[in-house]
């Protein structure tokens, strides 16, 4: 394979960038946004000029080193890595140029910068890597980049503590992806992806197994499956593009990237595609109930963010890999522009996010209403939308690859987007304007029932010094055009562009027979969608609905079951299980192992130490004729001693 | 055959005898420094002595040795004495004890 060196402008330009703005930030002042976004603007071109090497044949590949002689570094370019170059780099550049607006006036804008870059950069390692180290650099890096940027207010304690908690929880998943390259390396001694897939049968059943439990540990941990799915919520204390960016559309799709990057494994065992489409559906249905219960804007869009990636997992754990990888696509674009529509209430609401407060602002914000309502109509598979297209993939591709009961939770999951989707929007956007409202009049009396009691934080986290409109609307206006029409691509199923494009990749699947037709699976999907619609609808969207809003709005926040509050009491049992047992571990070692056994040795070889010096002490009189006459005598003894023997004989 | 090796053995005994109780009893350091100097001529002594006896050159070789070794030490042990006479213009082995522990 001959050498592609394009792809280290593709792969360094945002490294550089990130270099830069970290040592010269605080002289480049405003410039630091646009040179950020030029960085990763430029390796969107790159990635667009090669194009056509990634798809023709096994792609390109460009050698790094060798680190030992069976594990060599190099960079891959291939069909996988091109869609997902792609959207880091072009979804990334949009969110760049955001920020500029968003962020504008921060106290600590180019450092902001800086992290974005090192995201993208990260990002690129993980899906460029040729191999399952290089992987999991990236996998560690993107994890980095997700802990300062989650805590890029590190002066709010819950911002820390949040990023603490994602950075926990990720590395738990790190340790399984390591795990699962140990198994590869002594039972392969290779990590290059192609050598060991071409290897496939060298594993038993239980060793492919654990290989791809490993693997998946690490895909639930970075893409928020039950029940490592905990950190992605708390993730939102993070500025709205860096949710957009990373908790939305690029770094928590790395799970279904890793899976599409094995399939070779998947496919050969059946028992990791059964636990992962498993915990996929798991996911889709926890994190839209969970979707139903939440005030904050941006929490609402977590967890469902956290159910459409629940949809992708189940996708590609199933087998059906381009449907999956088709839902990431999709769902890249229109997530990223509910978070991006999202960040303008938010920033021009002052950084309120609770949508209690909010109501009415279809006519003040006219533009934030038309971004959300096509994101919602897009997630929701309105036909028409991408999210249709992508969302019914995924569905029939389940029910294809023989798992209704899968399908099932997937169908009912779409009825409860549908329904929590909308419960956004109509509370957001319709009846009256509720900021100047008393908060107890909504309920807010109980915040610990609320579950945002985060949500009122200080207005003056950045200044708000207004950059010009355009470059907060002109991104989200531009995701608009993908997010309605990127779905197209699969139009026709298997003869679809889509189809035809990852079909030299995962290769041919025949349904089994007596599979329902896709129309009528779809069909169901619609039905469901149209109920949620409808429950939404007469709930917060009928004229009489929005008359009584206010104690509508107070009783449902005062009559929220605790089990929803309580997000399902994932933290809790976490808390209870893990949290607890290392506060009391750390006790018991710090009160009794530690100072009754290694301070006591390390203390009684002190003083023994010092009782022996006492002792060798006496013997150094400092009398030369002492030393003299203990030569003497010690000579004395020997000279007795050959006497002995020579008397003995 | 003139004088027996038992003889050259017994005068051997006799000077590292005396060379010891020159170092043990004697106070003054330059005393001490002639006594050593009698040790390592009695084993001087018993090293030839006994090379003649099995006609073995390495004995010879060894005596050189340490008269090499005995001039070395004799000049370090003046240059000490000189030195402790200097600061403390007395020369009694018995006060110089700084390295008492």
């Amino acid at each position: 394979m001959h050498d592609y060196p394009l792809l280290f402008v593709i792969w360094l330009f945002p490294l550089i960038g990130a270099l830069v703005l970290w040592a010269f930030g605080p002289q480049l002042k405003s410039l630091g946004g646009p040179i950020g976004s030029a960085m990763v603007g430029v390796a969107f071109v790159a990635a667009l000029f090669a194009w056509n090497d990634a798809t023709t044949g096994a792609g390109a590949h460009q050698a790094l080193f060798a680190w030992l002689p069976q594990f060599v570094f190099g960079l891959q370019w291939d069909r996988i890595s091109l869609v997902w170059t792609l959207i880091i780099t072009g979804v990334g550049f949009l969110i760049h140029v955001y920020s500029i607006g968003y962020m504008a006036g921060d106290h600590a804008f180019a450092r902001f910068f800086a992290y974005l870059n090192f995201f993208v950069f990260a990002m690129l390692t993980l899906v460029l890597s040729d191999n399952f180290v290089g992987l999991l650099v990236g996998w560690g890096l993107v994890g980095l980049a997700s802990y300062l940027l989650i805590g890029f207010y590190f002066e709010r304690p819950s911002a820390v503590a949040a990023s603490r908690k994602a950075f926990v929880i990720n590395v738990v998943g790190d340790i399984g992806i390591l795990y699962a390259v140990f198994v590869i390396v002594a039972k392969i001694g290779a990590i290059g992806y192609g050598d060991v897939f071409a290897n496939v049968a060298k594993f038993s059943p239980g060793e492919l197994f654990a290989v791809c439990l490993g693997l998946f540990i690490g895909c639930a941990a970075k893409s928020a499956q039950v029940p490592l799915h905990t950190w992605l919520p708390d993730a939102m204390e993070g500025p709205t593009p860096v949710s957009a960016l990373i908790h939305a559309a690029t770094m928590v799709t790395a799970g279904v990237y890793l899976i599409a990057r094995c399939a070779p494994l998947w496919n050969a065992s059946s028992d990791a595609r059964v636990l992962v489409g498993s915990i996929g559906a798991l996911t889709a249905i926890t994190g839209a109930i969970l979707g139903c219960a939440q005030w904050d804007i941006k929490r609402i869009l977590a967890y469902s963010t956290m159910s459409q990636i629940g949809y992708m997992i189940m996708g590609v754990g199933v087998g059906a890999f381009d449907a999956g990888i088709l839902h990431f696509l999709t769902h890249a674009f229109f997530k990223a522009q509910l978070f991006l529509g999202a960040g303008i209430i938010i920033h021009n609401l002052a950084d309120e996010q609770d949508v209690r407060k909010m109501g009415g602002l279809r006519r003040k914000m006219p533009f934030a209403f038309a971004a959300m309502l096509i994101g919602v109509l897009s997630i929701c598979g309105i036909p028409g939308f991408s999210g249709y297209f992508s969302k019914d993939a995924v569905l029939s591709g389940t029910l294809a690859h023989g798992h209704p009961v899968m399908w099932a939770v997937g169908v009912l999951t779409a009825g409860l987007t549908a329904y929590y989707m909308f419960r956004m929007l109509f509370v957001t956007f319709l009846g009256q304007y509720r900021g100047h409202v008393d908060p107890s009049e909504l309920g807010l009396r109980h915040p610990e029932l609320a579950g945002t009691a985060h949500a009122a934080h200080a207005a003056d986290e950045h200044g708000h010094a207004h950059a010009p409109a355009w470059l907060m609307s002109g991104p989200v206006a531009l995701l608009m055009i993908p997010s309605v029409l990127i779905g197209w691509l699969d139009l026709g199923g298997d003869a679809s562009p889509w189809g035809r494009f990852f079909e030299p990749v995962f290769g041919h699947f025949e349904p089994a027979a007596g599979t329902p037709p896709e129309s009528l699976t779809s069909l169901v999907v619609l039905v469901l969608v149209a109920a949620g619609l409808g429950i939404a609808y007469a709930r917060y969207g009928h004229p009489r609905a929005l008359i009584e809003a206010i104690p509508r709005l107070r009783e449902e926040t005062v009559r929220m079951p605790a089990a929803l509050t309580n997000r399902f009491y994932f933290d809790t049992a976490i808390d209870a299980l893990f949290v607890r047992t290392s506060f009391v571990l750390g006790r018991v070692f710090g009160t009794i192992v530690d100072p009754l056994a290694i301070d006591a040795g390390v203390r009684e070889a002190g003083f023994s130490a010092q009782w022996l010096g006492h002792l060798f002490r006496s013997f150094q009189t400092g009398l030369v004729r002492a030393y003299a006459l203990a030569l003497a005598f010690g000579a004395a003894c020997f000279a007795l001693y050959y006497v002995m023997i020579g008397a003995g004989r | 055959m003139s004088v027996p090796p038992g003889a050259y053995v017994i005068l051997a005994a006799v000077l590292f005898f005396i060379g010891v109780v020159g170092v043990i009893a004697r106070r003054n350091p330059l005393i001490q420094l002639m006594s050593i100097e009698l040790l390592f001529n009695s084993a001087n002594l018993v090293l030839v002595t006994f090379a003649r006896v099995w006609g073995n050159n390495a004995g010879h070789i060894f005596a050189f040795l340490v008269i090499t070794v005995a001039a070395a030490e004799a000049a370090i042990g003046l240059a000490i004495v000189v030195i402790v006479f200097r600061k403390t213009r007395f020369v009694d082995v018995d006060e110089v004890a700084a390295l008492k522990g």
